[in-house]
């Protein structure tokens, strides 16, 4: 009975993928564990992958997106849980989230039905996810709810600062806590999700530009903190993410850090890669 | 009188004008483009995603944030209420400012 392989580092993948057989479909499972979606995608995997004899023409590779970054860059990953198969190193289809029935049809498209008696099969009925998936509630939201699922993996960069503890802060506390969230870098960026994996389209967008300028930022996910989320609208007086800090001052989102690059070429330069080279020289 | 299709939008456009007697002003709703979105399931409203084009003097001795600041205020309940504004895309810019953009683009 096949199983799903976790793949821990960019050799092994590299090595695994290309002792497959030509004729192996491959099931590269991209996911991070502080996703909620991921846990249920990956039980659906791992049934998926019992239904499969051992020595039937399929793989299933499991891969932490985040600590795999460059194999995650290669198969373009910006959000997980995001499946790929391939054949001979060629890719066949890409699915992005957490439709269990468009993967198991997908798989069994390429590598043929499950063996076995289909109707005994162990797949589980596929879940709706929308109830156990943390909802992206809109960039200003009205009730909270229980964002735990998002919470931060001790692989995650050193960059994100502390998370709340959970409990309960007084208004004035959790200002000043904010204030010095604000400047943990010269430059920081609240956004929705992590650069890596961003859960948000203006989110992406803001981390895109800023990778393309070469700057350097610090970030906190909002979505892990619906203290600091909500904390943060009341601070900066401002209603909507992604929001960008500089030097302790609200620059706005991602329209104005746009216009702000667009009329001035220069915006955040001495925060850039190659301005701190400049300036070491 | 029937009812308007695009309350929202309406209540948008009158808040702005008044409160900014703007020279120009165009509201497009980009609702379609995110309804499949994940955040957006169980949402029957069509007006979340707005984007808005504003030139106004109000803005004039503002920098961006103050300037949207003031927009976001003016639509503060309906950005608030469950089902309402979730996103809103904004360009503010003065008179003069629009002229300059006008005049850059024409050199292109």
């Amino acid at each position: 009975m096949a199983t799903v392989q976790e793949i821990s580092d960019e050799t092994s993948f590299a090595s695994t993928v290309s002792a497959l057989p030509s004729s192996t479909l491959a099931v590269i499972y991209f996911h991070a564990p502080w996703a909620a979606p991921c846990k249920q995608m990956g039980t659906v995997l791992s049934a998926l992958a019992s239904t499969y004899s051992t020595d039937a023409p399929v793989s299933f590779l499991s891969v932490n997106a985040e600590e795999l970054p460059d194999v995650s860059e290669q198969y373009d990953v910006t959000a997980v849980p995001y499946i790929v198969l391939q054949k001979d190193n060629k890719t066949l289809e890409t699915i992005s989230g957490s439709d269990a029935a468009k993967v198991r049809a997908a798989v069994e498209k390429y590598a043929g039905p499950a063996s076995g008696d289909a109707s005994k099969a162990g797949i589980p009925p596929p879940q709706t996810v929308t109830k156990q998936a943390p909802p992206q509630a809109g960039e200003n939201d009205g009730p909270s709810r229980d964002l735990s699922g998002y919470a931060p993996s001790p692989t995650d960069p050193k960059t994100a600062p502390e998370y709340s503890s959970g409990e309960p802060t007084n208004k004035e506390e959790l200002f000043k806590r904010l204030g010095e969230l604000v400047k943990a870098a010269p430059v920081m960026l609240f956004m929705k999700g992590t650069p890596s994996a961003p859960q948000c389209g203006f989110s992406r967008q803001t981390v895109g530009i800023l990778r393309e300028k070469g700057v350097r930022y610090g970030f906190f996910n909002i979505l892990a903190d619906d203290e600091v989320r909500q904390g943060l609208k009341e601070f900066a007086d401002w209603p909507t993410f992604p929001q960008l800090w500089v030097g302790g001052e609200l620059v706005g989102g991602l329209d104005i850090v746009r216009e702000e690059f667009e009329n001035d070429p220069e915006f955040l330069k001495e925060y850039s890669v190659s301005g701190q080279k400049a300036q070491a020289a | 009188m029937a009812q308007s299709m695009t309350p929202m939008e309406d209540a948008m456009r009158a808040k702005i004008t008044e409160a900014l007697k703007p020279t120009t002003l165009d509201i497009y709703n980009d609702s379609h483009l995110h309804s499949h979105h994940k955040a957006m399931q169980g949402v029957t409203s069509k007006e979340t995603h707005f984007r808005a084009i504003i030139t106004s003097e109000a803005f004039k001795g503002k920098m961006q944030p103050a300037r949207h600041r003031m927009v976001y205020s003016l639509l503060k309940d309906e950005m608030a209420q469950e089902g309402g504004i979730h996103a809103l895309q904004l360009r503010t810019r003065t008179p003069e400012e629009e002229e300059k953009q006008k005049q850059k683009e024409a050199q292109e």
